[in-house]
């Protein structure tokens, strides 16, 4: 249920424990009963039976900013508060998709707007006291509480519509919206949290609800129902939780979850470091760049570890040119907005050489804007625009650019075509992607000024000045297409190339447009592919968006450990409910 | 002297008023703001950004912004950082002392070590000794901490012999107090050797190069043709005389105890105010920039202070009145 977050400054570190699911839930092969939670969940997921004990041990790159799952909106918070909250729901690391969490089942109307969520028996927070329907009740209520920091609230309105919810009895919720929504089971798995804990912070208001559980609270006051506590955090250096005994999910063997003992957060300063540490045997996972793979392949027996060849991320990074007439003016807005331009210079982005100068070769070639590593979406028909200069050049010539005596590449009324190529220069990947673009764009005779900035300039100018030619930028991706509705609707803020418009300015703009909302409003995930297939076909053929290529993940994890595979989206690896150690030493 | 320190204090208030105007208007003058990163999230919509912008109080003309910052900080509150969203203060105060502890042990190092080596060189000007010294501070002064940090990281990581960065190790709170200290001071031997060897490289040439200038005056002469021992003229007359400059020097390097170590914390991971600080410039959280600044600029005019008030007990001919 984290909402996966831009990865500006790093691609890479994608190893994360939960996403946001999708529809019809398991049935667990078999059921246990423990003495307090009479229906504990079964894990659903392959895995051996493990050993109780041991000290994991993980690094990560900056310190959690806060403990408050509500307002928490970056990685550094959110991989370590996935462990100690749960949501309603939860996915499957591997398939995707959404299974029972805090909810034991639930039902939903036939004309899909109504659903009833059954609670789980018997499940305690951290501190003894019962989880209660008004716990849930209360999360909801914080996601809606005017001045409260999350994008939760932007999730769960649906056009414009605030989500509704009531308690029907002690063990049921309802929820109810406007209009039927198919992706409702993977919004619904906002973190829930204790009621006892936080109301009186709440009652006060958002802005003394956002500081609440800051990272000055001591640990004992932050209560859960994950399968860790929160036992101590040291500033800048780590933060280490504790098992939780009371935990609701068993092994397929009915032993209660988690196995290991403690869970240890190393604070460390930069991907270098984190190296340095698992190649010392001092962390026991590390999420390797696509460069070291080879490197980590060789030194896998000698340091007692295993580099898993994992899936391609959701994110990709990508080139996007201006067609809003509020930042250019003609001739550049005229280019900008042919579509001919753009698949001609989409041929002259040399996607093999991104892949292996970047990539060291662990990426694939991206052709639109679903990574082939969101098996349940992809589409593989897309029109693909392969590396090819002499392509390109006729192209441009069918369109009436040509290039003149002097070299450049002139536009039907004569200009030179001559624009700015921009990107944030803190990230050196994406200032040698613009290299590589720059020299094959300058073969074409395109008078090409490349200028790296500052990523907050970048950004303002993105969103706010609306002042640029083209930029090379990423974003990442959920698994369900319809929670980037920023960007691909007409009207949306991020829409890029054209934001937030009054009414779509094209015919394939505006039916974007309604297949989202059709997206959106439909139930069955089989129909709804259809309408992601054709989304995507449509990006591909109008391509507002050029991208480069899906980076592979590369999983590094030390032998002692098990459970690790298979290995799941993104390059999960197992989660950290079922990992254990084969010989508990430490 | 006491009219002197109070002056100086008073002068404290405009040159503070002046940096923290001066860092406010850059900060906000540059381009982007706090909320960049948030802007660029795909499920974020823009009400919810200007209404962030509203909470923590971007909105506000800069000069509203600015005055109420300063009205809360004469009243002790620092603000809340926007990351955080906790007290700039405590945020502060949970690494200050980390950072204190690397500059102080590294200053008492470097000084235990530069001072010795320097009355050596200056005595035995030209020896091959004083050769070798000044061809080590050359090549301290000459590298940068943040590689030196590096390349002792690596020694460290190759020979296993000590911890690779941090502070503490994953078991420290369940150590006797004793433990503790010894953890603690593993770690902060490549830290504190960085820092050292570069202020040692720099106090050994300064402490060597004064020396030499007593050792040319008229009085150590005159000490040495009345027979004096070689001994007391170097250090009861000569030392004495060629440490105040030194004196000064402590009294800077006082003032950047806080910030002297920044870069080379964020190498080796070391949990000071210097990876707070370069992260929030970075990311433009407003009031921990503006905290740190003010800390740091009222240690750089005490330190100072302090410098001064030193070389007046040291040298009876320095008044102030």
């Amino acid at each position: 249920m984290v909402r996966r977050w831009l990865e500006l400054i790093t691609v890479g570190s994608l190893l994360l424990a939960l996403l946001a699911g999708m529809a019809t839930a398991q049935t667990p092969p078999r059921r246990f009963s423990l003495p307090d939670i009479p229906n504990p969940k079964v894990v659903t997921y392959p895995h051996e039976v493990g050993k109780y004990g041991g000290v994991h041990v993980r690094a990560q790159i900056s310190d959690p900013r806060t403990f408050n799952y509500r307002v928490a909106q970056e990685t550094s918070s959110t991989d370590i508060l996935a462990n100690v909250f749960d949501g309603l729901v939860e996915q499957n690391y591997i398939t995707g998709e959404i299974e029972p969490a805090l909810a034991e089942s639930w039902t939903v109307s036939r004309d899909g707007r109504t659903w009833v969520f059954t609670l789980r028996q018997g499940v305690t927070w951290h501190d003894g006291k019962p989880l209660t329907v008004d716990d849930v009740i209360f999360s909801f209520e914080s996601v809606f509480t005017e001045g409260v920091q999350t994008s939760a609230r932007d999730t769960l309105t649906f056009e414009g519509k605030p989500l509704r919810f009531r308690k029907l009895d002690d063990r049921r919720i309802e929820f109810r919206t406007e209009k039927p929504i198919g992706t409702f089971l993977r919004v619904i798995g906002i973190a829930i949290l204790p009621k006892h804990k936080l109301a009186e912070a709440l009652a006060k208001g958002g802005a003394e609800f956002n500081r609440t559980w800051g990272v000055n609270t001591p640990p004992r006051e932050i209560v859960g129902t994950g399968p860790y506590v929160i036992a101590e955090y040291v500033p800048g250096q780590r933060v280490t939780m504790l098992r939780n005994a009371r935990y609701w999910k068993v092994d397929k063997a009915g032993n209660r979850l988690p196995y290991l003992t403690r869970y240890v957060r190393l604070i460390v300063p930069n991907l270098d470091a984190a190296r340095l540490k698992f190649l010392a045997g001092e962390t026991d996972v590390y999420a390797a760049r696509p460069r070291e793979f080879t490197e980590f392949k060789g030194l896998e027996r000698q340091n007692n570890f295993t580099i898993y060849d994992g899936p391609e991320t959701f994110a990709s990074e990508f080139v996007v040119f201006n067609q809003n007439p509020a930042g250019v003016k003609p001739p550049k807005l005229t280019w900008f907005q042919d579509v001919r331009f753009r698949r001609a210079i989409n041929h002259a982005i040399d996607r093999n050489t991104i892949a292996n100068q970047i990539y060291a070769g662990r990426a694939t070639p991206a052709w639109g804007p679903l990574s082939v590593g969101n098996k349940l979406y992809y589409n593989d028909k897309l029109p693909r625009y392969e590396y090819n200069l002499a392509r390109a050049e006729q192209l441009l010539a069918e369109a009436g650019y040509r290039k003149g005596g002097d070299g450049f590449l002139r536009d039907p009324q004569g200009n030179i075509v001559e624009f700015t190529l921009s990107t944030n220069a803190e990230n050196n990947d994406r200032v040698a992607m613009g290299n590589i673009l720059r020299q094959d764009w300058t073969k074409l005779g395109i008078k090409l000024t490349y200028a790296p900035e500052a990523f907050n300039t970048l950004v303002g100018k993105l969103v706010g000045t609306f002042n640029w030619d083209a930029i090379i930028i990423g974003l990442t991706g959920g698994i369900e297409p319809v929670t980037g509705k920023n960007v691909w609707l007409s009207s949306g803020s991020l829409h890029m190339w054209w934001p937030k418009q009054e009414k779509p300015a094209t015919e394939w703009e505006a039916e974007i447009d309604r297949l989202f909302n059709s997206a959106e409003a439909e139930v069955s995930q089989e129909k709804r592919k259809q309408f992601y297939l054709r989304w995507q076909q449509v990006v591909a053929e109008q391509v507002p968006i050029l991208y480069f290529s899906y980076p592979k993940t590369q999983p590094a994890v030390r032998n002692t450990m098990g459970n690790v595979t298979p290995i799941g989206l993104q390059g999960a690896i197992g989660p950290i409910d079922t990992l254990y150690y084969k010989q508990v030493l430490r | 002297m006491l009219r002197h320190i109070v002056r100086r204090l008073l002068q404290l208030i405009p040159l503070l008023l002046g940096i923290t105007v001066l860092s406010f208007l850059i900060i906000q003058l540059s381009p982007g703001d706090f909320l960049a990163e948030i802007r660029l999230n795909p499920v974020v919509s823009q009400e919810t950004v200007d209404q962030m912008r509203a909470n923590f109080g971007l909105d506000q003309p800069l000069h509203i912004q600015y005055l109420r910052w300063l009205s809360n900080v004469v009243r002790g509150d620092f603000g809340y950082s926007f990351a955080f969203q906790v007290p700039v203060l405590w945020l502060i105060q949970s690494r200050l002392l980390n950072t204190l502890l690397l500059n102080v042990v590294a200053l008492v190092i470097a000084w235990l070590v530069a001072v010795p080596i320097g009355i050596h060189a200056a005595t035995r000007q030209y020896s091959a000794t004083d050769n070798l010294f000044s061809f080590i501070a050359y090549i301290g002064i000459s590298t940068p901490t943040f590689f030196s940090g590096l390349l002792l990281l690596y020694l460290a990581f190759v020979t296993r012999l000590l911890p690779i960065g941090g502070m503490t190790s994953l078991d420290y709170a369940l150590l006797p107090w004793w433990g503790k200290v010894l953890d603690v001071a593993r770690h902060i031997i490549i830290p504190a050797s960085v820092l050292a060897f570069l202020a040692v490289a720099g106090l050994m040439r300064q402490m060597r190069a004064n020396l030499l200038e007593v050792l040319r005056q008229d009085y150590v002469r005159t000490a040495r043709s009345k027979g004096l021992a070689d001994r007391v003229v170097i250090y009861k007359h000569a030392v004495r005389n060629a440490i105040n400059p030194l004196i000064t020097l402590f009294g800077l390097e006082l003032g950047g105890l806080l910030s002297g170590s920044a870069i080379l914390e964020n190498v080796v991971g070391w949990p000071g105010l210097g990876q707070l600080i370069l992260d929030a410039v970075t990311r433009k959280d407003l009031y921990v920039v503006m905290g740190s600044l003010v800390i740091g600029g009222v240690t750089l005019v005490l330190g100072n202070l302090v410098a001064d008030i030193l070389l007046a007990v040291a040298d009876p001919r320095i008044r102030y009145d």
